[in-house]
Protein backbone atom coordinates (compact mmCIF):
# COMPACT_ATOMS: atom_id res chain seq x y z
CA UNK A 1 0.00 0.00 0.00
CA UNK A 2 2.44 2.33 1.00
CA UNK A 3 4.64 2.22 -2.14
CA UNK A 4 1.89 1.46 -4.46
CA UNK A 5 0.82 5.69 -3.65
CA UNK A 6 3.85 6.18 -5.94
CA UNK A 7 4.02 3.58 -8.21
CA UNK A 8 0.64 3.38 -9.19
CA UNK A 9 -0.15 6.79 -10.74
CA UNK A 10 -0.52 6.23 -14.27
CA UNK A 11 2.16 8.56 -16.46
CA UNK A 12 3.31 10.54 -13.55
CA UNK A 13 7.28 10.18 -12.42
CA UNK A 14 8.21 7.82 -9.78
CA UNK A 15 8.73 10.06 -6.96
CA UNK A 16 12.09 9.37 -5.06
CA UNK A 17 10.93 9.98 -2.20
CA UNK A 18 8.76 6.58 -2.11
CA UNK A 19 11.66 4.26 -1.79
CA UNK A 20 13.56 6.65 1.07
CA UNK A 21 9.97 6.55 2.92
CA UNK A 22 9.85 2.58 2.59
CA UNK A 23 13.27 2.63 4.05
CA UNK A 24 12.07 5.18 7.08
CA UNK A 25 9.78 2.81 7.94
CA UNK A 26 12.80 -0.09 8.76
CA UNK A 27 14.58 2.47 10.46
CA UNK A 28 17.09 3.35 7.96
CA UNK A 29 18.43 6.62 9.35
CA UNK A 30 20.46 7.34 5.90
CA UNK A 31 16.89 7.66 4.32
CA UNK A 32 16.01 9.70 7.15
CA UNK A 33 18.71 12.27 6.47
CA UNK A 34 17.96 12.46 2.66
CA UNK A 35 14.05 13.06 3.22
CA UNK A 36 15.21 15.56 5.39
CA UNK A 37 18.32 17.29 2.85
CA UNK A 38 15.03 16.93 0.16
CA UNK A 39 12.74 18.87 2.24
CA UNK A 40 13.97 20.93 4.88
CA UNK A 41 13.96 23.78 2.89
CA UNK A 42 10.72 23.83 1.82
CA UNK A 43 9.58 22.91 5.54
CA UNK A 44 11.69 25.55 7.17
CA UNK A 45 10.77 28.14 4.83
CA UNK A 46 6.76 27.44 5.32
CA UNK A 47 7.67 27.47 9.52
CA UNK A 48 9.64 30.72 9.33
CA UNK A 49 7.07 31.97 6.98
CA UNK A 50 4.55 31.92 9.69
CA UNK A 51 6.42 32.38 12.83
CA UNK A 52 9.04 35.07 11.52
CA UNK A 53 11.57 33.65 14.49
CA UNK A 54 14.54 31.53 13.51
CA UNK A 55 14.84 29.60 16.88
CA UNK A 56 10.94 28.77 17.12
CA UNK A 57 10.57 27.71 13.36
CA UNK A 58 13.90 25.36 14.02
CA UNK A 59 12.34 23.78 16.88
CA UNK A 60 8.75 23.15 14.95
CA UNK A 61 10.87 22.19 12.00
CA UNK A 62 12.89 19.12 14.34
CA UNK A 63 9.14 18.25 15.59
CA UNK A 64 7.85 17.72 12.54
CA UNK A 65 10.97 15.45 11.24
CA UNK A 66 11.39 13.98 14.63
CA UNK A 67 7.24 12.66 14.38
CA UNK A 68 8.04 11.81 10.42
CA UNK A 69 10.85 9.76 11.91
CA UNK A 70 8.86 7.98 14.84
CA UNK A 71 5.10 7.80 13.04
CA UNK A 72 6.06 7.07 9.25
CA UNK A 73 3.95 4.16 9.41
CA UNK A 74 0.90 6.42 10.35
CA UNK A 75 1.41 8.19 7.26
CA UNK A 76 -1.04 6.90 4.77
CA UNK A 77 0.88 6.77 1.56
CA UNK A 78 -1.60 5.13 -0.72
CA UNK A 79 -4.06 8.15 -0.62
CA UNK A 80 -1.50 10.90 -1.59
CA UNK A 81 1.65 12.23 -2.29
CA UNK A 82 4.16 13.21 0.47
CA UNK A 83 5.79 16.79 0.50
CA UNK A 84 1.95 18.25 0.47
CA UNK A 85 1.17 15.78 3.17
CA UNK A 86 4.53 17.15 5.27
CA UNK A 87 4.11 20.47 4.41
CA UNK A 88 0.13 20.24 6.23
CA UNK A 89 1.81 19.35 9.07
CA UNK A 90 4.48 21.79 8.90
CA UNK A 91 1.95 24.36 8.81
CA UNK A 92 -0.21 23.13 11.50
CA UNK A 93 2.71 22.82 13.94
CA UNK A 94 3.42 26.45 13.20
CA UNK A 95 0.11 27.69 13.01
CA UNK A 96 -0.36 25.78 16.74
CA UNK A 97 2.76 27.83 18.02
CA UNK A 98 1.55 31.22 16.75
CA UNK A 99 -1.55 30.78 18.64
CA UNK A 100 -0.19 30.27 21.90
CA UNK A 101 0.35 33.65 23.70
CA UNK A 102 4.06 33.36 24.77
CA UNK A 103 6.89 30.92 24.52
CA UNK A 104 6.46 30.66 28.14
CA UNK A 105 3.42 29.60 28.57
CA UNK A 106 3.79 26.67 25.81
CA UNK A 107 5.11 23.19 26.75
CA UNK A 108 6.05 20.97 24.06
CA UNK A 109 3.29 18.26 25.59
CA UNK A 110 0.40 20.82 24.60
CA UNK A 111 1.65 20.26 20.83
CA UNK A 112 -0.77 17.48 19.38
CA UNK A 113 1.04 14.27 17.51
CA UNK A 114 -1.88 14.15 15.55
CA UNK A 115 -0.86 13.59 11.99
CA UNK A 116 -2.78 15.06 9.02
CA UNK A 117 -4.79 12.96 6.85
CA UNK A 118 -3.54 12.57 3.40
CA UNK A 119 -3.41 14.97 0.94
CA UNK A 120 -4.85 13.86 -2.19
CA UNK A 121 -3.68 15.06 -5.72
CA UNK A 122 -6.39 16.15 -8.21
CA UNK A 123 -6.21 14.61 -11.37
CA UNK A 124 -5.14 17.53 -13.19
CA UNK A 125 -2.02 17.26 -11.17
CA UNK A 126 1.21 17.31 -12.88
CA UNK A 127 4.35 16.20 -11.77
CA UNK A 128 6.49 18.82 -11.42
CA UNK A 129 9.84 18.75 -9.94
CA UNK A 130 10.26 20.99 -6.60
CA UNK A 131 11.73 24.09 -7.90
CA UNK A 132 9.54 24.42 -11.11
CA UNK A 133 6.35 23.87 -8.91
CA UNK A 134 7.64 26.87 -6.19
CA UNK A 135 8.14 29.14 -9.53
CA UNK A 136 4.41 28.19 -11.05
CA UNK A 137 2.65 28.86 -7.70
CA UNK A 138 5.20 32.04 -6.81
CA UNK A 139 4.43 33.20 -10.05
CA UNK A 140 0.34 32.24 -9.54
CA UNK A 141 0.21 34.36 -6.73
CA UNK A 142 2.01 36.92 -7.94
CA UNK A 143 -0.26 37.54 -10.60
CA UNK A 144 -3.68 38.00 -7.99
CA UNK A 145 -4.65 40.98 -7.58
CA UNK A 146 -2.91 42.65 -4.06
CA UNK A 147 -5.95 42.02 -2.19
CA UNK A 148 -6.42 38.33 -3.34
CA UNK A 149 -2.77 37.46 -2.36
CA UNK A 150 -3.15 40.09 0.96
CA UNK A 151 -6.16 37.93 2.02
CA UNK A 152 -4.75 34.72 1.30
CA UNK A 153 -1.28 34.70 2.81
CA UNK A 154 -3.38 35.84 6.15
CA UNK A 155 -4.77 32.93 5.91
CA UNK A 156 -2.45 30.85 4.86
CA UNK A 157 0.35 31.74 6.82
CA UNK A 158 -0.81 33.67 9.89
CA UNK A 159 -4.38 31.43 10.48
CA UNK A 160 -6.63 34.02 10.78
CA UNK A 161 -10.35 33.44 9.60
CA UNK A 162 -12.53 35.37 7.21
CA UNK A 163 -13.41 37.80 9.91
CA UNK A 164 -10.35 38.15 11.43
CA UNK A 165 -8.99 39.12 8.05
CA UNK A 166 -12.00 41.44 7.25
CA UNK A 167 -10.93 43.20 10.72
CA UNK A 168 -7.02 43.51 9.87
CA UNK A 169 -7.63 44.57 6.39
CA UNK A 170 -11.26 46.94 7.72
CA UNK A 171 -12.52 45.67 4.26
CA UNK A 172 -16.45 44.26 4.40
CA UNK A 173 -16.69 40.45 5.07
CA UNK A 174 -18.27 39.23 2.06
CA UNK A 175 -15.40 41.41 -0.12
CA UNK A 176 -12.69 39.09 1.62
CA UNK A 177 -14.62 36.00 0.99
CA UNK A 178 -14.75 37.12 -2.49
CA UNK A 179 -10.77 37.73 -2.46
CA UNK A 180 -9.77 34.64 -1.02
CA UNK A 181 -12.58 32.34 -2.78
CA UNK A 182 -11.64 33.88 -6.84
CA UNK A 183 -7.90 33.73 -5.95
CA UNK A 184 -7.88 30.18 -5.11
CA UNK A 185 -9.78 29.78 -7.41
CA UNK A 186 -7.56 31.12 -9.89
CA UNK A 187 -4.41 29.89 -8.62
CA UNK A 188 -6.66 26.31 -9.42
CA UNK A 189 -7.01 27.63 -12.60
CA UNK A 190 -3.53 28.05 -13.23
CA UNK A 191 -2.35 25.18 -11.63
CA UNK A 192 -4.67 22.78 -13.84
CA UNK A 193 -2.73 24.89 -17.07
CA UNK A 194 0.43 23.82 -16.04
CA UNK A 195 2.10 21.28 -18.23
CA UNK B 1 -25.87 18.60 -7.45
CA UNK B 2 -27.61 21.81 -7.36
CA UNK B 3 -28.27 21.80 -3.61
CA UNK B 4 -24.62 21.51 -2.85
CA UNK B 5 -23.62 24.78 -4.31
CA UNK B 6 -24.06 26.64 -1.22
CA UNK B 7 -21.51 24.30 0.50
CA UNK B 8 -19.08 25.04 -2.96
CA UNK B 9 -18.58 28.01 -2.02
CA UNK B 10 -17.28 27.36 1.50
CA UNK B 11 -15.01 24.35 0.57
CA UNK B 12 -11.61 26.10 -0.61
CA UNK B 13 -12.36 28.43 2.22
CA UNK B 14 -12.61 25.82 4.34
CA UNK B 15 -9.34 23.08 3.34
CA UNK B 16 -7.69 27.29 4.19
CA UNK B 17 -8.63 26.95 7.84
CA UNK B 18 -10.43 30.54 7.25
CA UNK B 19 -14.05 29.81 7.88
CA UNK B 20 -15.71 31.23 10.69
CA UNK B 21 -17.20 28.82 13.67
CA UNK B 22 -20.69 28.83 12.48
CA UNK B 23 -20.24 28.28 8.78
CA UNK B 24 -17.19 25.71 9.18
CA UNK B 25 -20.06 23.61 11.41
CA UNK B 26 -22.25 24.18 8.02
CA UNK B 27 -20.33 22.88 5.99
CA UNK B 28 -18.96 20.31 8.18
CA UNK B 29 -22.34 18.87 8.68
CA UNK B 30 -22.79 18.47 4.87
CA UNK B 31 -20.15 16.65 4.90
CA UNK B 32 -20.74 14.59 7.95
CA UNK B 33 -23.77 13.04 5.18
CA UNK B 34 -21.18 11.93 2.63
CA UNK B 35 -21.73 14.31 0.20
CA UNK B 36 -19.49 12.44 -2.54
CA UNK B 37 -18.86 15.32 -5.14
CA UNK B 38 -18.65 17.93 -2.39
CA UNK B 39 -16.33 14.73 -0.17
CA UNK B 40 -14.17 14.88 -4.00
CA UNK B 41 -14.12 18.95 -3.59
CA UNK B 42 -13.03 19.37 -0.37
CA UNK B 43 -9.95 16.96 -1.07
CA UNK B 44 -9.13 18.86 -3.89
CA UNK B 45 -9.04 22.23 -2.10
CA UNK B 46 -6.78 20.23 0.32
CA UNK B 47 -4.31 19.53 -2.33
CA UNK B 48 -5.01 23.08 -3.67
CA UNK B 49 -3.79 25.09 -0.61
CA UNK B 50 -0.90 22.64 0.23
CA UNK B 51 0.36 23.94 -2.55
CA UNK B 52 0.38 27.43 -1.13
CA UNK B 53 3.85 26.28 0.81
CA UNK B 54 5.74 26.94 -2.61
CA UNK B 55 4.67 30.51 -2.02
CA UNK B 56 6.71 30.85 1.03
CA UNK B 57 10.05 31.71 0.83
CA UNK B 58 13.53 28.83 0.78
CA UNK B 59 15.35 28.91 3.33
CA UNK B 60 17.90 26.87 4.88
CA UNK B 61 17.66 25.42 8.38
CA UNK B 62 21.30 25.84 10.60
CA UNK B 63 23.24 23.07 10.29
CA UNK B 64 22.75 22.86 13.72
CA UNK B 65 19.30 21.46 13.73
CA UNK B 66 20.38 18.72 11.16
CA UNK B 67 23.16 17.92 13.75
CA UNK B 68 20.56 17.54 16.74
CA UNK B 69 17.84 15.70 14.92
CA UNK B 70 20.33 12.85 13.30
CA UNK B 71 21.47 12.90 16.56
CA UNK B 72 18.40 11.70 18.38
CA UNK B 73 17.39 10.01 15.13
CA UNK B 74 20.45 7.73 15.41
CA UNK B 75 20.31 7.09 19.29
CA UNK B 76 15.98 6.18 18.75
CA UNK B 77 17.75 3.65 15.69
CA UNK B 78 20.44 2.19 18.09
CA UNK B 79 17.72 1.72 20.73
CA UNK B 80 15.49 -0.05 18.80
CA UNK B 81 18.33 -2.30 17.36
CA UNK B 82 19.26 -3.47 20.64
CA UNK B 83 18.44 -7.02 21.08
CA UNK B 84 15.87 -7.13 24.24
CA UNK B 85 16.39 -10.97 25.64
CA UNK B 86 17.59 -12.64 28.26
CA UNK B 87 21.28 -13.03 28.39
CA UNK B 88 23.05 -16.10 27.50
CA UNK B 89 23.19 -19.38 29.56
CA UNK B 90 27.26 -18.77 29.56
CA UNK B 91 26.53 -15.40 30.69
CA UNK B 92 25.31 -16.03 33.89
CA UNK B 93 28.24 -16.48 36.78
CA UNK B 94 28.74 -19.71 38.83
CA UNK B 95 27.58 -18.02 41.96
CA UNK B 96 24.74 -16.66 40.45
CA UNK B 97 23.56 -20.66 40.06
CA UNK B 98 25.07 -21.82 43.19
CA UNK B 99 22.51 -18.74 44.49
CA UNK B 100 19.61 -19.80 42.87
CA UNK B 101 20.11 -23.77 43.40
CA UNK B 102 20.76 -22.63 47.63
CA UNK B 103 17.38 -20.80 47.19
CA UNK B 104 15.56 -23.53 45.54
CA UNK B 105 16.88 -25.85 48.57
CA UNK B 106 16.27 -23.36 51.59
CA UNK B 107 12.62 -23.19 49.89
CA UNK B 108 11.95 -26.62 49.73
CA UNK B 109 13.17 -26.98 53.31
CA UNK B 110 11.04 -24.12 54.27
CA UNK B 111 7.83 -25.49 52.82
CA UNK B 112 8.59 -29.02 54.08
CA UNK B 113 8.86 -27.31 57.66
CA UNK B 114 6.13 -25.61 57.58
CA UNK B 115 4.22 -28.47 56.56
CA UNK B 116 5.34 -30.46 59.64
CA UNK B 117 5.05 -27.94 62.16
CA UNK B 118 1.44 -27.37 60.96
CA UNK B 119 0.94 -31.10 61.49
CA UNK B 120 2.16 -30.92 65.01
CA UNK B 121 0.37 -27.65 66.05
CA UNK B 122 -3.05 -29.68 64.64
CA UNK B 123 -2.40 -33.00 66.32
CA UNK B 124 -1.28 -30.81 69.81
CA UNK B 125 -4.71 -28.80 69.22
CA UNK B 126 -6.88 -32.30 68.51
CA UNK B 127 -4.94 -33.89 71.88
CA UNK B 128 -5.82 -30.50 73.82
CA UNK B 129 -9.66 -30.84 72.49
CA UNK B 130 -9.80 -34.37 73.77
CA UNK B 131 -7.85 -33.50 77.47
CA UNK B 132 -10.19 -30.38 77.83
CA UNK B 133 -13.17 -32.69 76.96
CA UNK B 134 -11.80 -35.16 79.48
CA UNK B 135 -11.07 -32.79 81.97
CA UNK B 136 -14.88 -31.42 81.64
CA UNK B 137 -16.35 -34.92 81.79
CA UNK B 138 -14.12 -35.62 85.09
CA UNK B 139 -15.02 -31.73 86.52
CA UNK B 140 -18.73 -33.08 85.88
CA UNK B 141 -18.11 -36.38 87.57
CA UNK B 142 -16.60 -34.65 90.65
CA UNK B 143 -19.43 -32.07 90.62
CA UNK B 144 -21.90 -35.37 90.47
CA UNK B 145 -19.89 -37.11 93.47
CA UNK B 146 -20.07 -34.32 95.97
CA UNK B 147 -23.56 -33.41 95.31
CA UNK B 148 -24.24 -37.80 95.91
CA UNK B 149 -22.55 -37.33 98.95
CA UNK B 150 -23.78 -34.28 100.30
CA UNK B 151 -27.52 -36.35 99.36
CA UNK B 152 -26.38 -39.20 101.30
CA UNK B 153 -24.93 -37.26 104.40
CA UNK B 154 -27.75 -34.93 104.38
CA UNK B 155 -29.93 -35.80 107.25
CA UNK B 156 -32.73 -33.61 105.41
CA UNK B 157 -32.39 -36.79 102.68
CA UNK B 158 -35.22 -39.37 102.75
CA UNK B 159 -33.78 -42.91 102.82
CA UNK B 160 -35.33 -45.24 100.63
CA UNK B 161 -33.87 -48.80 101.06
CA UNK B 162 -34.13 -50.88 97.50
CA UNK B 163 -34.61 -54.40 97.94
CA UNK B 164 -32.93 -56.82 95.40
CA UNK B 165 -35.85 -59.36 93.93
CA UNK B 166 -35.19 -62.81 92.08
CA UNK B 167 -31.73 -63.66 91.96
CA UNK B 168 -30.15 -60.03 93.55
CA UNK B 169 -30.20 -60.56 97.11
CA UNK B 170 -27.90 -57.12 97.70
CA UNK B 171 -29.58 -53.86 98.82
CA UNK B 172 -29.09 -50.75 97.76
CA UNK B 173 -29.51 -47.75 99.35
CA UNK B 174 -30.77 -44.84 98.50
CA UNK B 175 -31.32 -41.07 99.49
CA UNK B 176 -33.81 -38.32 98.09
CA UNK B 177 -32.90 -34.66 98.98
CA UNK B 178 -35.85 -32.60 97.72
CA UNK B 179 -33.43 -30.21 95.90
CA UNK B 180 -30.13 -31.90 94.95
CA UNK B 181 -31.70 -34.60 93.46
CA UNK B 182 -32.02 -38.58 94.59
CA UNK B 183 -28.83 -40.87 94.52
CA UNK B 184 -28.00 -44.60 95.01
CA UNK B 185 -25.09 -46.35 95.97
CA UNK B 186 -24.40 -49.83 96.28
CA UNK B 187 -21.80 -52.87 96.58
CA UNK B 188 -21.01 -56.44 95.09
CA UNK B 189 -23.33 -55.62 92.39
CA UNK B 190 -24.20 -58.00 90.00
CA UNK B 191 -22.80 -57.36 85.63
CA UNK B 192 -25.34 -56.55 83.91
CA UNK B 193 -25.29 -58.49 80.52
CA UNK B 194 -22.82 -56.96 77.46
CA UNK B 195 -24.52 -54.40 75.85
CA UNK B 196 -27.15 -53.51 78.94
CA UNK B 197 -27.58 -51.48 81.79
CA UNK B 198 -28.96 -50.75 84.57
CA UNK B 199 -31.98 -48.54 84.50
CA UNK B 200 -33.70 -46.38 87.13
CA UNK B 201 -37.63 -45.85 86.70
CA UNK B 202 -40.31 -43.66 88.81
CA UNK B 203 -43.90 -45.65 89.81
CA UNK B 204 -46.01 -43.04 90.14
CA UNK B 205 -48.95 -43.29 92.27
CA UNK B 206 -51.25 -42.40 90.32
CA UNK B 207 -53.15 -45.47 89.53
CA UNK B 208 -51.87 -46.85 86.22
CA UNK B 209 -49.07 -44.28 86.02
CA UNK B 210 -46.66 -44.74 83.05
CA UNK B 211 -43.37 -45.38 84.83
CA UNK B 212 -40.82 -42.81 84.11
CA UNK B 213 -37.86 -43.71 83.01
CA UNK B 214 -34.24 -41.93 84.28
CA UNK B 215 -31.02 -42.55 84.61
CA UNK B 216 -28.44 -45.66 83.55
CA UNK B 217 -25.41 -47.33 84.80
CA UNK B 218 -22.86 -49.56 84.79
CA UNK B 219 -20.94 -51.58 87.78
CA UNK B 220 -17.31 -50.26 88.14
CA UNK B 221 -15.33 -53.87 87.71
CA UNK B 222 -15.37 -54.40 91.72
CA UNK B 223 -19.28 -53.98 91.46
CA UNK B 224 -19.91 -50.73 92.85
CA UNK B 225 -22.92 -48.76 91.85
CA UNK B 226 -23.17 -44.78 92.21
CA UNK B 227 -26.39 -43.42 90.28
CA UNK B 228 -27.38 -39.52 90.26
CA UNK B 229 -30.29 -38.70 89.32
CA UNK B 230 -30.23 -34.17 89.13
CA UNK B 231 -33.63 -34.21 88.10
CA UNK B 232 -35.69 -36.75 89.56
CA UNK B 233 -39.80 -36.00 89.68
CA UNK B 234 -41.04 -32.79 90.90
CA UNK B 235 -42.69 -34.36 94.00
CA UNK B 236 -41.80 -37.48 96.22
CA UNK B 237 -45.38 -37.44 96.85
CA UNK B 238 -46.26 -37.92 93.48
CA UNK B 239 -43.71 -41.42 93.38
CA UNK B 240 -44.87 -44.38 95.04
CA UNK B 241 -41.75 -46.32 94.05
CA UNK B 242 -38.38 -46.63 92.05
CA UNK B 243 -37.01 -49.44 90.44
CA UNK B 244 -34.31 -51.06 88.77
CA UNK B 245 -34.21 -53.10 85.43
CA UNK B 246 -31.66 -54.30 82.96
CA UNK B 247 -32.29 -52.99 79.86
CA UNK B 248 -30.56 -52.49 76.90
CA UNK B 249 -27.69 -50.03 76.08
CA UNK B 250 -29.09 -46.76 75.59
CA UNK B 251 -32.08 -47.39 77.74
CA UNK B 252 -35.83 -48.39 77.14
CA UNK B 253 -38.87 -46.03 77.31
CA UNK B 254 -40.76 -48.85 78.85
CA UNK B 255 -39.41 -51.94 81.36
CA UNK B 256 -38.66 -54.46 79.30
CA UNK B 257 -37.08 -56.90 81.87
CA UNK B 258 -38.39 -58.14 85.45
CA UNK B 259 -37.71 -55.66 88.31
CA UNK B 260 -34.33 -56.53 89.73
CA UNK B 261 -34.55 -53.96 93.19
CA UNK B 262 -37.25 -51.34 94.00
CA UNK B 263 -38.48 -49.33 97.01
CA UNK B 264 -41.58 -47.66 97.80
CA UNK B 265 -40.96 -44.03 98.91
CA UNK B 266 -42.72 -43.32 101.02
Amino acid sequence: MFLAAFTSSGPREVSPDATLLSSLLQKDVSAFEQLYDRHSRLVYGLVLRILQQASTSEEVVQDVFLQLWRNAAQYDASRGPFVPWLCTMARNRALDHLRLKSERQRRREDIPDELPSAVVAPEYEKALDEKRRAERVRALMASLTPQQKKAIELAYFEGLSHSEIAATLKEPLGTVKSWIRNGLLRLKEGLQATT
Amino acid sequence: MKNCDQFRELIEAHALGALDLEERAVLEAHLATGCPDCAKAVEEARWLVSQLAYAAPEAAPSDMLKGRLMQTVRAEAQEQAKPHVMPAKSAIPFWLWAGIAALLVFSIYSAWNTQRLENEIRQANERATVLQAEGQKIQEQLADAKRAATIMMDPTSHKIALWGEHAHPETLEAKWHSQLGVCIMGDKVPMPGANHVLQLWFIPKKEGGKPMPSAMVRPDANGKLMLYVSAPPESMDDTKAIAITEEPAGGSGWPTTPILWSGNVS
